[in-house]
């Protein structure tokens, strides 16, 4: 009981922390705007050739404004030393782990959302169709940027060019989820149907759960040491 | 019953010998004050008894637990009042209070935490965010937290440290308190002035190394 109490209490806290401070979101929701605006000026192209690439540059925007959000996540237990309260939790660090992946991918989830309508304006998307899927598509890639980026941002938390670090250690190892997320993106934005990219979805599926499920066995040693 | 037991604890950072051989051992009961000069590692010391540190070699129990392999029942038992006081700037006091007990498994009720943040006297200041609370402030809350633990062993870094001469005899109060409750109490402090009264065993860490003094010898200048 004590461990769903303690990952309740971290979304929480995270939540709260954020809705007062609005700090991560909003430096996310910023650098998202900077990157659609760059590319939708830079691109002047017609409907379909938009939609060859869009799907790059959505996940493109989604990664770094992800990769802002996860950064903040345990830097911001470095106030005060807060970061030692947690190490210091008599509980598995697991739900520590678990209640900071729910959070950051809350975090990045709603930007996502927030974004898109963005993308659909200034690149001129019809997605009225394919709206219920590309939000799968989004979850799913969103779950498995969180619950890696979660375990990198504790890794990488105490080192001193964090900022740097976060990115060159977390892009390899999400490869995989970018580049499902892509194709399933294209295929949902190019109406095709749903066989013909699902197999990308199962990819981002499995991702998940072996990512989710190693990150959860590795984050009492990161806290630990 | 022993609460606190190393032996021959020591801790490098590379090339740099922190804590050299460190013995020592506390009963309950007993609050154990450690003086020493700035660098002697007394908090490096504390950190490793509050299993945030692994000693470079040694070995350590808390209450009969093995500081390496039973570290979780460790943190269940014991409190550390660090110098940065675990508390989130954008949280208020009582929203401290509540997210660091729920980590422990503890939902005191706002009655106990309205009690415990008066107790401190900073009642008046419950619903403030802690980013606007000044040091003192900070430190009485962090000792509300520990109020309401209540914990077996009770690890202080520079207690005193930032509080005005009311908060430090909150402080000692509490500490006396817990003394009563037969919990043991191990302290680092600069200042002999405000630990002697509540000591029953001293020591004096230089150089990594840890000499016990008698209290008698926190009068004199001699060793300090």
């Amino acid at each position: 009981m004590t461990f769903f109490n303690v990952i309740r209490w971290i979304v929480w806290k995270d939540l709260v922390i954020e809705l007062r401070s609005r700090e991560t979101m909003s430096s996310m929701v910023f650098f998202a705007l900077i990157v659609i605006f760059i590319f939708s000026f830079s691109f002047s192209m017609d409907q379909q050739a938009a939609r060859e690439v869009i799907a790059g540059i959505i996940w493109v925007a989604f990664a770094f404004t992800g990769i802002i959000g996860l950064g903040k996540s345990f830097s911001t237990e470095l106030q005060n030393d807060c970061l030692e309260a947690l190490q210091m939790v008599p509980e598995s660090k697991g739900a520590i782990y678990l209640g900071k992946v729910v959070a950051n991918f809350l975090f990045i989830f709603v930007v996502e959302i927030l974004l898109f309508p963005m993308f659909v304006i200034f690149f001129n998307l019809d997605v009225v169709e394919e709206i219920s899927i590309l939000l799968l598509i989004f979850f799913l890639a969103t779950v498995g940027l969180s619950a890696v980026g979660t375990l990198f941002s504790a890794l990488t938390v105490q080192i001193r060019a964090r900022e740097v670090m976060l990115p060159i250690l977390l892009l390899p190892m999400v490869i995989p989820v970018m580049i499902a997320a892509v194709e399933a993106t294209k295929g949902a934005l190019n109406g095709d149907p749903l066989t013909m990219y699902s197999q990308w979805l199962e990819l981002l599926a499995i991702f998940d759960v072996i990512f989710t499920v190693v990150s959860f066995w590795l984050f009492e040693f990161v806290m630990d040491n | 019953m022993t609460a606190i037991f190393c032996h021959d604890l020591s801790k490098s950072y590379g090339h740099y010998q922190v804590l050299d051989g460190i013995s020592l051992t506390i009963q309950e009961g007993e609050c154990f004050a450690l003086f020493g000069p700035n660098g002697a590692g007394k908090t490096t010391l504390l950190k490793i008894l509050a299993t945030l540190l692994r000693p470079s070699e040694g070995h350590y129990e808390i209450l009969g637990l093995d500081g390496l392999k039973e570290k979780e029942a460790i943190r269940a038992n014991i409190m550390f009042l660090a110098h940065g006081a675990h508390l989130y700037d954008d949280l208020n006091a009582k929203e401290n209070l509540e997210f660091a007990l729920a980590l422990r498994g503890l939902s005191p009720t706002q009655h106990e935490i309205k009690l415990a943040l008066d107790r401190v006297t900073i009642g008046a200041f419950a619903e403030m965010k802690v980013r606007n609370y000044s040091a003192g402030m900070k430190k009485r809350l962090a000792l509300a937290k520990a109020m309401l633990v209540k914990p077996k062993v009770l690890l202080l870094d520079e207690p005193f440290a930032a509080l005005d001469t009311a908060g430090t005899e909150i402080m000692r109060e509490y500490i006396r308190e817990r003394l009563s409750e037969h919990s043991a109490v191990l302290m680092s402090t600069h200042d002999r002035e405000k630990a002697r009264p509540i000591s029953s065993r001293a020591g004096m860490l230089r150089q990594g190394t840890l000499q016990e003094i008698s209290i008698e010898a926190l009068h004199s200048d001699d060793l300090f």
